[in-house]
């Protein structure tokens, strides 16, 4: 080891262990490499060191689909081609605002693009909008008929929602043949209807992720709140079932807490299902909602994760004025 | 090019369930005509595959589920655009491979929308798929666990790119050459990023070695 030419070998070598372990090495590099590992010692040891490591790696389970997700993949896939062979028609055809209005925009361009000012703000539609708006406000209603129509043409999907935390602003880009500029506030029904449809059924997590977080600024209005409570209860994805629980936190009401009990009873996964009797506890006891207590009480007793049963017995006692 | 391509197909499907090149050609000019069993039986014909790969790089069935769905809704959209110029297993997987490769860049990016990590959620998530290794007793069954746990834990700290050249390069076994091909890079940049991944792992996992 202390010629320099072995040296530098050996570092070159070091850059290349992976590489022959994983056989990604020329044949005249594999050889270089194997009469160098002959003569030293310490080469060999970096070998041996990466060869436990990949030991350790075999270590992870093999991960197989159980026919039961295969199934219910492509039972889920299935019904989201049903909805995409109907594409945005279906989600227009749910939102008789939306719908009612005339796109105006020029012909042969392939973006629809929502623009949304300063939530919170009562924003109010700009000029050149009002005026597309009220030009439009007497044109016949949309039939489904004309959903397909060249006037509208083919809108397929939402491909963006992206909101920028430092100005408001929240761009929602939607695949089409028209282009369209849209501004308005979560006040406007028209948005308010698109993003709840939006939130409720769309395929793509990341835009319904994106869509909760601009529907919870407004959990006050009821089209709203039912929106967020049914993401909490429905959402297919455990994080955003779970971003929809904390977004659901500072409403109250037996609505909310009727869906709370709906979570902790039917959900599968353990951190929301957690979170959900936290934050049932939490409600029932501040709001003082003794039409909780049978199923506490009830849950108390007989759930199988003992957290739920300590947090339901607390609850119970806490109603009841005989906590500890 | 259409080397790797061949050797990037031979990947996925197993071969016993591939139909043969001219039927399978033929399914995919019905489902460009807007034939919805074509579609179906092309999905049936690669989609267990992809569901493995998703469940790898992903913590939970959920997430996979997406992916998987995504990936598919993602490949109905743009199969009119398929023109035959590469084996279709290719340009599926690359589809697939965007989407992945998306969805970790967003992950990694929103933390908060993950699943909570919890040790039951780990949990949960090698319940859901089957595992073929012999019986262990009941303590190593545990330390095995706690050892899927670590490795898990290690490979989500992998930059997205990183986590998919080792797992198609580790655990599928597919050379970086086809795996370049597959991610829309250079044999030469999945090269590195293999290197920095091992290095992360080596590190990550010290005291089990």
């Amino acid at each position: 080891m202390a010629n320099e030419g072995v040296t530098m070998n050996c570092n070159d070598l070091e850059q290349a262990l992976p590489f022959y372990l994983y056989d990604e090495l020329s044949g005249d590099e594999r050889a270089a490499y194997e009469k160098h590992l002959e003569s030293c010692q310490l080469c060999r040891q970096a070998l041996e060191d990466f060869r436990r490591l990949h030991e350790v790696l075999a270590r992870r389970p093999r991960v197989e689909p159980t026919p039961e997700l295969v199934v219910h993949c492509r039972q889920a896939l299935d019904q989201a081609l049903d909805r995409e062979q109907l594409g945005w028609r279906a989600l227009l055809r749910s939102l008789p605002a939306l719908a009612s209005l005339r796109f105006a925009g020029s012909g042969g361009l392939a973006m629809l693009t929502l623009v949304l000012f300063g939530f919170g703000l009562g924003w109010t539609l700009r000029p050149h909008t009002a005026a597309l708006l009220n030009a439009t406000k007497n044109a016949p209603s949309l039939e489904k008929s004309d959903l397909g129509t060249p006037e509208l043409g083919h809108i397929s999907d939402i491909s963006q929602i992206s909101p920028d935390p430092k100005t408001g602003e929240v761009r929602i880009t939607v695949n089409a043949e028209r282009r369209v500029t849209l501004e308005g506030s979560l006040d406007d029904p028209r948005i308010r209807e698109l993003l709840v449809g939006a939130v409720k059924s769309y395929d793509n997590a990341g835009i319904r992720r994106d869509t909760l977080d601009i529907l919870k600024q407004r959990s006050d209005n009821p089209a709203v709140r039912e929106a967020l409570l049914h993401a909490m209860r429905n959402d297919p994805n455990a994080g955003l079932r779970l971003e929809a629980l904390k977004a659901v936190d500072g409403m109250e009401g037996e609505d909310l807490h009727q869906a709370l009990l709906d979570v902790v009873e039917h959900e599968k996964n353990p951190g929301v299902r957690f979170a959900a009797v936290d934050a049932l506890a939490n409600h029932v006891t501040k709001e003082k909602d003794n039409t909780m207590l049978p199923a506490l009480e009830e849950l108390a007793r007989n759930d199988p994760e003992s957290y739920v049963r300590m947090r339901c017995a607390s609850t119970v006692h806490a109603l009841l004025g005989d906590a500890p | 090019m259409d080397g790797t391509c061949l050797e990037l197909a031979g990947k996925f499907p197993a071969e016993g369930s591939r139909l043969v090149e001219a039927d399978e050609r033929e399914l995919i000019r019905r489902a460009q005509r807007g034939d919805r069993a074509a579609f179906d039986a092309l999905v049936r014909l690669y989609d267990h595959e992809v569901l493995r790969l998703a469940l790898k790089l992903v913590r939970s069935p959920e997430e996979a589920q997406d992916l998987y769905q995504d990936a598919f809704l993602k490949v109905y959209r743009s199969l009119a655009l398929f023109r035959f110029d590469s084996r279709f297993s290719t340009w599926l997987y690359r589809v697939v491979m965007n989407v992945c490769l998306d969805h970790l860049r967003r992950q990694k990016g929103r933390s908060e929308v993950q699943a909570p990590a919890n040790p039951e959620s780990d949990t949960e998530y090698f319940q859901t798929v089957a595992d073929d290794r012999p019986e262990l007793d009941p303590e190593r069954s545990l330390k095995g666990r706690e050892i899927a746990g670590r490795i898990q834990s290690a490979l989500a700290h992998l930059n997205p790119r990183e986590r998919t050249v080792f797992e198609l390069r580790h655990y599928q076994g597919m050379k970086l050459r086809a795996i370049g091909e597959l991610c829309g890079t250079s044999e030469e940049t999945a090269k590195n990023c293999l290197f920095r991944a091992t290095q992360k792992l080596r590190v990550a996992l010290a005291d089990l070695v």
